[in-house]
């Protein structure tokens, strides 16, 4: 497996003299590039000032908790790849790790052509992306449609939208902002699955019975189970173009829209089991729209600036 | 999936293990809920620090707990919340709805 021209890049954070000299000596034989730290808080710090392939992190640094500087790299740069290296790899250094986010574990004293082995995967990875990111800023449009059944919303549990997830990489949504809307869109493909293809009553969410469940869900189990319900669609279109992501959710049923549950203020009744899918959905774009009678949903996102040319591949 | 349920004392808490965003932790939450609820605790707790989403489907689960607690003059309280999960609670109101357990319980 090559990495192309571009060498890894590694941060190295070790708080012993001597194993610090062994992974120096390792790297620099294979003309990979790295920097040296030797407690966590200067971790901290050369993420501030650089970027790095991958941070080489052992799990007993000192300074402050190594673990926690580690969640709080990976909030600013989630795709951060972290091999946690570990004196023994016991269950808990593995289990605290890679609940940190770390990749890998890496148990002393080191295996260097596994650890070889482990970078050479990652940045070959870590290329191909930048690659693909590289490439996206020529795009000036796209656009995706999908379409589900009803047992499809029901089984897929979370819906994956590549475009979105390339404009995040491309800068032109952060990951909070491509979060929200992936989570808008599941709202707005759950709403045109229940309340438009099922025709469900949102007020059915409040007749519970003795056994703590709802006439909501009894109601939707035998819908989802009749082909006059449950072989209805929901359509979503996404179309990125002129600096904004427009998302159009349709459904096939009557139209779900009900004036008493959104209000023109958008604000919601947080007590009422209606209407919270759709503050939720206005929460992550700047417009949203209803038409006939909210079976169909438009979400519009105006986008930023793309990264500027060199911050590309970094 | 289980969410994890303990009693100390009049308390009962709930511990969320994964994201509130399907039905299966959904149903997950209502069955540990009645879990409790049937021992006769009326103050539970949920801690939500092991979900990093939440969506309509897990905040109306969430407020299904609170209205059947509610009617008996129970209380549902949160443990500190943040991130994404602390944002969709303030969004919805409900950081004014369910007060916050910051005892050292669970």
């Amino acid at each position: 497996m090559s990495v192309g021209v571009n060498p890894p890049s590694i941060l190295l954070a070790d708080g012993n003299e001597q194993s610090r000299q062994m992974f120096g000596s390792f790297f620099a034989g294979r003309g990979w590039s790295y920097d040296v730290v030797p407690d966590s808080s200067s971790m901290a710090g050369a993420l501030e000032r650089g970027t790095y392939d991958i941070i080489i992190a052992d799990v007993a640094l000192s300074g402050p908790d190594s673990a926690k500087v580690l969640r709080e790299i990976l909030e600013k740069h989630p795709s951060q790849a972290i091999i946690a290296v570990s004196p023994n790899a016991t269950y808990e250094d593995a289990l605290t790790m890679f609940r940190s986010g770390a990749t890998d574990l890496l148990a002393r004293p080191i295996d260097f052509s596994w650890l070889e082995r482990v970078v050479q995967q990652i940045v070959f990875s870590r290329r191909n992306d930048e690659r693909e990111r590289a490439t996206y800023r020529f795009v000036t449009s796209e656009r995706t449609e999908m379409r589900f059944s009803c047992a499809d919303v029901v089984q897929v549990s979370s819906i994956s939208l590549p475009l979105v997830g390339r404009l995040a990489q491309s800068g032109m949504l952060s990951h909070t902002e491509a979060l929200k809307i992936r989570l808008a869109v599941q709202e707005a493909v759950l709403n045109g699955l229940e309340h438009g293809n099922l025709e469900l009553d949102s007020q059915w969410k409040e007749e519970i019975g003795q056994d703590g469940s709802d006439k909501f869900s009894s109601v939707r189990k035998e819908r989802l189970a009749d082909p006059s319900y449950g072989d209805r669609y929901v359509y979503v279109t996404l179309q990125f173009s002129d600096g904004s992501l427009e998302i159009t959710v349709r459904d096939e049923g009557k139209g779900f829209l009900n004036s008493k549950v959104f209000q023109a203020n958008g604000k919601v009744d947080s007590l009422a089991c209606s209407g919270r899918g759709l503050a939720l959905m206005s929460s992550a774009v700047d417009e949203v729209r209803f038409g006939k009678n909210g079976s169909v949903v438009t979400m519009i996102k105006r986008l930023r600036e793309r990264k500027s040319t060199e911050d590309y591949g970094s | 999936m289980e969410f994890p349920t303990k009693v100390i004392g009049d308390k009962a808490y709930i511990r969320v293990t994964s994201d509130l965003d399907t039905e299966t932790a959904g149903e997950a939450l209502r069955s540990a809920f009645n879990e409790v609820y049937e021992q006769g605790k009326r103050t539970i707790v949920l801690d939500l620090s092991g979900a990093q989403i939440i969506n309509s489907y897990g905040i109306g689960k969430v407020l299904m707990c609170y209205k059947r607690l509610k009617a008996e003059n129970g209380v549902l309280m949160v443990k500190p919340l943040d991130g994404f999960v602390k944002e969709t609670f303030e969004l919805l109101m409900l950081d004014k709805l369910l007060p916050i357990d910051d005892s050292n319980g669970q």
